[in-house]
């Protein structure tokens, strides 16, 4: 009972990640409708830029994570605006290729600048938990876990209750009526995929905490955010949230099956979301289209 | 006006011309290794270098070629064709290697493992549209590749595992010549379905599907018929190829046969020639692989890059690539197909249209 207590717990911890990973991604494929292949590669700049600002003035990694979200939001507005804007009335391999031509330049261009050594933050709390009788609760996971909900509910909080976040939701629904009211589209996708950008950044320094990291690190990311919105369903912060917990239990429930199960962490989950895919379309709390 | 249209004539008959020469070079040089032919001392025109990487050209045509039929011609964008690739290793290798038949008995093979595959998940993949199907085909690539490398009965892989399986050698006179001509023959095989499919009903029924899918089951397309018999001829093509690889390469494993970067150098070498044409894929894979393999540095003839330290190479090789891929896409969406054949011209104005068409 106990080791299952401690499963459930570890698989919400890892969840956190996945629900910052996810919430950038969903935020961007729901409204842009890009299935952005750059995300991982965003995802490990904002773990680089997380690993300098602590290797060169020793900064925390939770205290980075706004500066992380402000340098990845501007990177990513002068990105949708400048490059990704061109494509977006193309078919949508045409955004597929070219998000994964912007992947490549980033993983290679950090590949020219960090080379490829396995980098990592230890805090002085790191390796610490909380202890309760059987059950050990790691304090990094249980922070980085709140920092994704902060995240999550921050996002939320942008799209239902500001103006632009509003804005956002509308050119979502219907882009062409956005624009007859008055929406400056250009602007509102940059905005839009700024903010996907910046909770890429913050998943990259949560990420920092619990792996070591290489440029390439970030790609399974790309793969684990499509699963993650998949299952909890596109167009929604909360769907998204409860996508990347159910995906951190997955894999930790598939990771303890006795014998290989490890082996088969991609494999389980690309199934599962197959499964969701051909069943229920619109994800286990998603609205439909 | 009249000059204008001389020009594009003239252009019109010399590029053929000069691909043809090439096509017949590349085709009857590997020749002149043939010991008959050292024999009566013609010269060298082509080494075993030159062998390798045309083999591995020929093999990227096959399978641009295939996925322009499920990418091109239907309009899926499959992500995960790299799968049916495997599965042809896989299924030529493991009759080789474990119940020791011949490989010319085994070949036939992968490409009918790779279509009943490729039948079996289309089933219930081909019903997504979109985002979701590709997602769900890249999702299906990952897996199979993970399952065959991590499968076993009894403590014993299944599959060789990850130590990879190991296939005897072919004996043969001239391998590297032989393996040529069959990834060549692939490739012929692969453009000519291509060019069948595209004079067919089915064909026909196929394009309808890409341009409407209702519409199209409305006029009486058996959509689901359709699109299930494009994806299982596209994976029969690609396994195709994976067979010929498995027993060219001797050794294969998750990584050279599930390689998850084919599945995108597949597209763009599609989408760079230009979609839903018979040549176009096949231009597309030369060009470019020529371009990687000259980038990181395997061609025979290389240039010194300035400022680049020869180990950054194949990192620069990749931002290069990755630069290019967003410019091919921004300016030449039709691919350099495109401007073959009179139908238009590389200027400003086009790239400045094609640019316009698609942005807000």
């Amino acid at each position: 009972m106990a080791d299952f207590v401690q499963l459930v717990i570890l698989g919400l911890l890892a969840g956190g990640v996945y629900v910052a990973v996810g919430v950038g991604f969903g935020l961007v494929w729901g409204v842009l409708n890009i299935v952005n292949l750059a995300h991982g590669a965003l995802v490990i700049v904002g773990a680089y830029l997380t690993w300098q600002l602590f290797n060169t003035f020793g900064l925390d990694p939770f205290l980075s994570l706004p500066l992380v979200a402000v340098a990845l939001f501007a990177f990513g507005y002068a990105l949708q605006r400048s490059i990704i804007n061109r494509i977006i009335r193309a078919p949508l391999l045409f955004t597929f290729m070219l998000t994964f031509g912007v992947n490549l330049v980033l993983i290679n261009v950090l590949l020219l600048v960090f080379k490829s050594d396995f980098r990592s933050v230890t805090t002085s709390y790191s390796g610490q938990g909380l202890e309760l009788g059987a059950i050990v609760i790691p304090y990094t996971r249980l922070a980085s876990l709140a920092a994704a909900l902060l995240l999550a509910a921050v996002l939320a909080f942008i799209l239902n209750r500001t103006r632009t976040g509003l804005a956002i939701q509308a050119v979502a629904a219907d882009r062409d009526a956005a624009q007859l009211v008055g929406i400056d589209l250009r602007h509102l996708y940059a905005f839009t995929f700024g903010l996907g950008a910046a909770c890429a950044g913050v998943a990259g320094g949560l990420i920092t905490l619990i792996q070591a990291i290489t440029p390439t690190a970030g790609e399974p990311y790309t793969l684990q955010a499509f699963v993650v919105v998949i299952l909890g369903g596109l167009g929604r912060v909360s769907a998204t949230v409860v996508g990347g917990l159910a995906f951190g239990l997955v894999e930790v429930f598939g990771q303890s099956i006795p014998g290989s199960g490890s082996v088969f962490a991609n494999a389980i989950a690309f199934g599962l979301m197959v499964l969701v895919l051909v069943t229920r379309p619109q994800g286990l709390f998603g609205r439909i289209h | 006006m009249i000059q204008t249209l001389d020009a594009s004539r003239r252009w019109r008959w010399i590029l053929p011309f000069l691909g043809a020469v090439v096509v017949a070079y590349a085709l009857l040089a590997p020749l002149t290794s043939l010991d008959a032919a050292q024999a009566i001392n013609l010269p060298l025109l082509a080494d075993k270098v030159w062998f390798r990487i045309a083999t591995i050209i020929a093999m990227f045509v096959v399978l641009a070629t295939a996925w322009n039929i499920i990418g091109g011609l239907v309009g899926y964008a499959a992500f995960g064709n790299v799968a049916f690739f495997g599965i042809g290793a896989y299924t030529t290798g493991m009759l080789i290697a474990k119940a020791k038949w011949p490989f010319l008995l085994a070949l036939p093979l992968a490409p009918i493992a790779a279509a009943i595959f490729a039948a079996l998940v289309g089933l219930p993949l081909l019903r997504l549209r979109g985002h979701y199907f590709a997602v769900a085909s890249l999702g299906v690539g990952v897996a199979v590749g993970e399952l065959v490398q991590n499968l076993d009965y009894g403590g014993q892989p299944i599959f060789g595992g990850a130590s990879g399986l190991f296939l005897p050698i072919f004996s043969i006179d001239n391998r590297g010549l032989f393996f040529f001509y069959l990834m060549l023959g692939a490739a012929a095989i692969a453009i000519a379905v291509t060019w069948l499919v595209l004079r067919s009903r089915f064909g026909y029924g196929l394009i309808a599907i890409r341009e409407n899918e209702e519409a199209a089951a409305v006029m009486g397309v058996n959509t689901t018929a359709y699109k299930v018999a494009a994806f299982a001829l596209a994976a029969a093509l690609t396994g195709l190829a994976g067979g010929i690889f498995s027993q060219w390469n001797v050794f294969i494993n998750q990584d050279n046969t599930f390689p998850i970067e084919y599945n995108v150098q597949m597209i763009l070498m599609a989408m760079a020639g230009g979609t839903g044409t018979v040549f176009g894929p096949a231009a597309g894979a030369i060009l470019l692989q020529l371009l990687i393999q000259f980038l990181s540095g395997s061609l025979p003839i290389t240039l010194d890059l300035p400022f680049v330290p020869s180990d950054a190479r194949p990192v620069l090789a990749q931002i290069i690539l990755g630069l290019l891929l967003m410019l091919v896409v921004i300016f030449a969406p039709r691919g350099v197909i495109d401007f073959f054949g009179g139908r238009s011209r590389l200027s400003l104005s086009y790239l400045r249209r094609s640019l316009r068409e698609t942005s807000i």
